[in-house]
């Protein structure tokens, strides 16, 4: 059979690379053709969502903060300093937490989804018009959020004026000085150009930007348990593809950047810089405890177990 | 304008009457509107009208002040009414959809004329009884479709991030626009069978401009 | 099923149906073939409202307001007086000042539309007075507006920049000459019309009289304030420019001018929501229909198969060129970029081409076809704004589509038409 995969990228960024691993994997094992789209092709984020629920797609990848308006537990993701910053622990957390693989299911079930996999693209950084080394020096910048409450709320925790802004408008935005940064990990920063129109990229280390791949779940149900095994190894080759796909993407997409750009700073926080960012985290997780649906509270516990288990604490 | 200077050239009368033109004020006026249908159905059809028109007028003003107070928000405020993008995004429909019957109502609906101008009397009779009728059919499946899409939505329980109140109550408008609409060509089309003229829109006869056609 | 679709698309045009019907067709041939049945056609709703849905797209109904107020009211017509106390004694040369304003306008507000209506609105009653043809000046308007994608901020480019990699300041830089020329190109044109149909002059006015009508248009002048000074000064963005030229085209019409009452007020907005109805709802339907050739992978069969892979440069610039022309003649431009891009990345890259060149090429026959026949959203607006007839609006279109395409042409075998300033700018 031929299988539609879309994703939220562009063919290159990490979402396609994980989309082209799948596809080859999938070809070689079995007699199905998969066919991609990536960002743009058939609308936007929530409308790729909607056609793997109505089954026009078979699988889509979507980042559980935009599956937040459908799955408020989603957006745990969203919540800053709760995601490991060290790279093995990450890897670890993704592979072994229990959030992901038992509590998650379920709620992606309730909405037509089988939940394939989530995997890390990268750590968020800030790309700025100013230097950032405490949340004193976000007063007054006018930043870029994507429109998510916890975002917004994150943003405003720092001292920023969350400022949401349609993606399309952000490049010009950050040219002509409406807004003062924006936030992205480093390869999408270096393939959207953000670090044209900034002078400062800062890892708070706040966040990692996490991404989910499904299936529609009558379609998957109705996989034979050979073709079950087929998308199941092809997803796990894929996961460990994109793993060491990334190591090192970050450093060098940053490379990448200072190439381009010699005047760029990157400055990474220390420790202890970091303290009064990670001290306005509790805010955001009461705010998420409100808007996050019913399993918010349990999701919050978990996921916390999870990443002391890798941590070992 | 010195067109009156008598050595100028004389401009082309044509290109004089399409300036006139260009400057005739072509607002619709709604209580001029005589809706299509008899008695009590003209009645509540007229009224539809009217609140149409309404959510027209108010959906753009309202849009206005919504994009304005963000900014103001933003500089004066020190912050950003972060709901502003979904407010307008609920605003541009309703008025797309609250419009398209309101334009069917009053044949302002753009349509490529010049072969159709060409035809004789009849062949254009009949050609506007099947293109009013095609027309009515596919609105009226958008419409059931759309239902279906927003009962989905429903069902589904899709947030608006910002707003956090559900998806579908803003793409209710959708539906009922593709359903009046569709309601709008079928009369179209019945009026053009059973009156001996051509009729773009209940309201409209063919060929005339339709701000001089409602002042009759 | 491609040339079905698409045959059946423009019987239905020419046939005189509503034009959402030739879109809302396609589209729905292609959702029953593909699904086999009617089972999907949530999936068409969904994609009309997405076609809607973009946060830039407010601008035009907003500057659509903005424009009709000013038009009413004298905002506008002190604006163009005092244009005319300069060049009204010229050959041309209100029309050169039109695609002048068009040019300013549209590379400031980054939309063909909103500058079809904001500069097009108020300037053509003037035109048709002065003696212009309408089919001239529709065609003017709708084409010079074209030149809004090619000087920065340009959306097309940001997203061309996004999909293919390439960096978009340099994207920015290159726009501004070929965006030059056409605005030459075309100054040069109205100058040989006017001449040629001997478009009257006025006399031209003294230095008091200059006075007088730069003292009559001291408020209105705060529009290009806000545009210019807005956007580029960094305070709006181009759609927040739109919405605060509508409240101070409120604010001098019914405050300073007193031209305007609540009544005309309610009547302004809602024919301008009716306008905004009957563009958008094809711009809705045009997007279902792109969802179906992107859905299908139309481009992609079709290019399979004429061998890109095996021309030199030039080969691969004109086919290019010609696939967006093509392509933007019947779908969303925006969707074309992010359709055909990824398809031609890897052959650009074989052969060499600089991909700012490519870029540049691309935003401009993208610009193109916008404004061509059958399905271009330009020409949308100004029927629906105009109020002219489909042909009336097209007719004149044919030598600026000549001149457009001679600087595609230009830019091929000319490439530092684009890249001088780039290379300048960034000492490559
Ligand atoms: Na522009
Ligand atoms: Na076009």
């Amino acid at each position: 059979d031929t299988w539609r995969y879309a994703f939220e990228e562009a063919m290159d960024e990490v979402q396609g690379k994980f989309a082209q691993k799948f596809k080859e994997e999938v070809e070689a094992n079995s007699d199905h053709e998969i066919q991609l789209f990536p960002f743009g092709t058939l609308g936007e984020s929530a409308d790729i969502m909607e056609q793997a629920q109505s089954g026009i797609l078979q699988f889509v990848d979507q980042s559980p903060g935009f599956t937040g308006a459908l799955i408020p537990e989603a957006q745990v993701f969203f919540v800053p300093y709760l995601l490991p910053a060290d790279q093995d622990q990450l890897v670890k957390f993704f592979r072994e937490s229990k959030t992901i693989h038992e509590l998650f299911p379920p709620l992606y079930a309730d909405q037509g989804l089988q939940l394939l996999t989530m995997f890390p693209e990268g750590e968020v950084m800030m790309t700025t018009t100013s230097a950032v080394q405490a949340p004193a020096d976000l007063d007054e910048v006018k930043f870029r959020v994507m429109t998510n409450p916890l975002l917004v709320s994150s943003y405003q925790s720092f001292g920023a004026t969350p400022t949401p802004l349609p993606w399309g408008e952000v490049y010009g935005a950050l040219q002509t000085g409406i807004i003062q940064g924006q936030e992205n990990p480093a390869f999408f920063i270096e393939s959207t150009k953000m670090y044209e129109v900034t002078d400062y990229i800062t890892r708070t280390g706040h966040n990692n930007f996490t991404t989910a791949v499904m299936a529609n779940l009558d379609f998957y149900e109705g996989l034979s348990d050979e073709d079950k095994k087929v998308v199941q190894d092809a997803i796990a080759a894929a996961f460990d593809y994109i793993i060491d796909y990334q190591t090192g993407l970050t450093e060098e997409s940053l490379k990448k950047i200072m190439e381009a750009k010699p005047s760029m700073t990157i400055t990474t926080l220390s420790e202890e810089q970091r303290r009064p960012f990670i001290d306005t985290a509790p805010a955001v997780e009461e705010e998420f405890l409100k808007i996050g649906g019913p399993k918010a509270q349990e999701i919050l516990d978990q996921m916390k177990a999870d990443l002391a288990a890798v941590s070992g604490d | 304008m010195k067109l009156d200077d008598p050595h100028a050239p004389v401009p082309d009368p044509d290109v004089l009457a399409a300036a006139e033109a260009a400057e005739l004020d072509n607002d619709i006026d709604d209580s001029a509107y005589v809706s299509g249908l008899p008695g009590i159905l003209g009645v509540i059809d007229a009224a539809i009208a009217r609140i149409e028109a309404v959510l027209l007028a108010l959906g753009v003003l309202l849009m206005a002040v919504n994009t304005v107070a963000n900014v103001v928000g933003r500089y004066v405020l020190g912050e950003s009414i972060f709901f502003s993008e979904e407010l307008n995004q609920a605003l541009i429909i309703l008025i797309t959809f609250a419009g398209i019957s309101y334009a069917a109502r009053h044949g302002r609906h753009i349509r490529m004329s010049a072969f159709f101008d060409a035809m004789p009397f009849r062949m254009r009779k009949l050609m506007m009884v099947i293109i009013a009728a095609v027309t009515a059919a596919a609105m009226l499946m958008l419409a059931w479709y759309a239902l279906d899409y927003v009962l989905t939505q429903a069902k589904r329980g899709r947030l608006l991030p910002a707003l956090q109140i559900p998806q579908w109550w803003i793409i209710v408008w959708v539906p009922l626009g593709f359903l009046l609409t569709g309601l709008q060509y079928a009369l179209t089309a019945i009026k053009n069978v059973i009156d001996k003229d051509i009729w773009l829109s209940t309201s409209t006869l063919e060929g005339y401009d339709d701000s001089a056609e409602e002042e009759v | 099923m491609a040339f079905a679709i698409f045959g059946t698309m423009i019987v239905l045009l020419l046939l005189g149906f509503p034009m959402m019907i030739p879109l809302i067709a396609g589209s729905l041939i292609g959702f029953v073939a593909l699904f086999g049945g009617v089972g999907q056609l949530d999936t068409m709703v969904q994609q009309i409202l997405g076609g809607i849905r973009p946060a830039s797209l407010i601008a035009v109904p907003m500057f659509i307001f903005a424009a009709d107020i000013m038009t009413r009211g004298q905002s506008a017509s002190r604006l163009i007086d005092l244009v005319m106390a300069f060049v009204g004694h010229l050959k041309g040369g209100l029309a050169i000042s039109t695609a002048g304003a068009c040019t300013m306008f549209g590379a400031v507000s980054g939309s063909t539309q909103a500058t079809v209506v904001a500069v097009g609105g108020p300037l053509r009653p003037r035109m048709l007075k002065a003696g212009y043809n309408d089919s001239f000046v529709l065609a003017l308007i709708v084409n010079a507006s074209d030149i809004a994608f090619l000087i920065p901020p340009s959306i097309g480019m940001i997203i061309y920049g996004v999909v293919s990699g390439t960096s978009i300041s340099e994207l920015f830089i290159a726009g501004i000459g070929p965006g030059l020329l056409i605005l030459l190109m075309f100054s040069v044109y109205s100058y040989f019309y006017a001449v040629r149909n001997n478009v009257p002059v006025e006399p031209k006015a003294t230095w008091p009289e200059r006075g007088v009508a730069i003292r009559r248009a001291l408020w209105p002048l705060g529009f290009p304030a806000i545009i210019i000074g807005g956007i580029y000064g960094g305070i709006f963005s181009p759609t927040e420019a739109a919405a605060a030229c509508v409240l101070y085209a409120l604010f001098l019409e019914m405050v300073v001018f007193r031209e305007m009452d609540m009544k005309q007020l309610y009547a302004t907005a809602k024919s301008t929501g009716l306008i905004t109805a009957v563009v958008f709802i094809l711009v809705g339907a045009g997007q279902a229909f792109s969802y179906v050739i992107s859905f299908a992978q139309i481009p992609q069969a079709i290019l399979g198969g004429v061998g890109i892979d095996q021309m030199g440069p030039y080969g691969v610039l004109l086919t290019i060129s010609i696939a967006f022309f093509v392509g933007c003649m019947f779908v969303d431009p925006i969707v074309v970029i992010l359709i055909f891009v990824p398809i031609f990345a890897p052959v650009v890259k074989d052969v060499g081409l600089d991909p700012v060149l490519v870029g540049t090429i691309i935003t401009l026959q993208v610009a193109i076809g916008s404004a061509t026949p059958p399905f271009g959203c330009d020409i949308f607006t100004a029927i629906a704004v105009f109020k002219r007839p489909y042909l009336e609006v097209v007719r004149g279109t044919p030598p600026f589509i000549f001149m457009l395409l001679t600087t595609a042409a230009l830019l091929i075998v000319f490439p530092q038409i684009a890249l001088f300033l780039r290379d300048l700018a960034f000492a490559k």
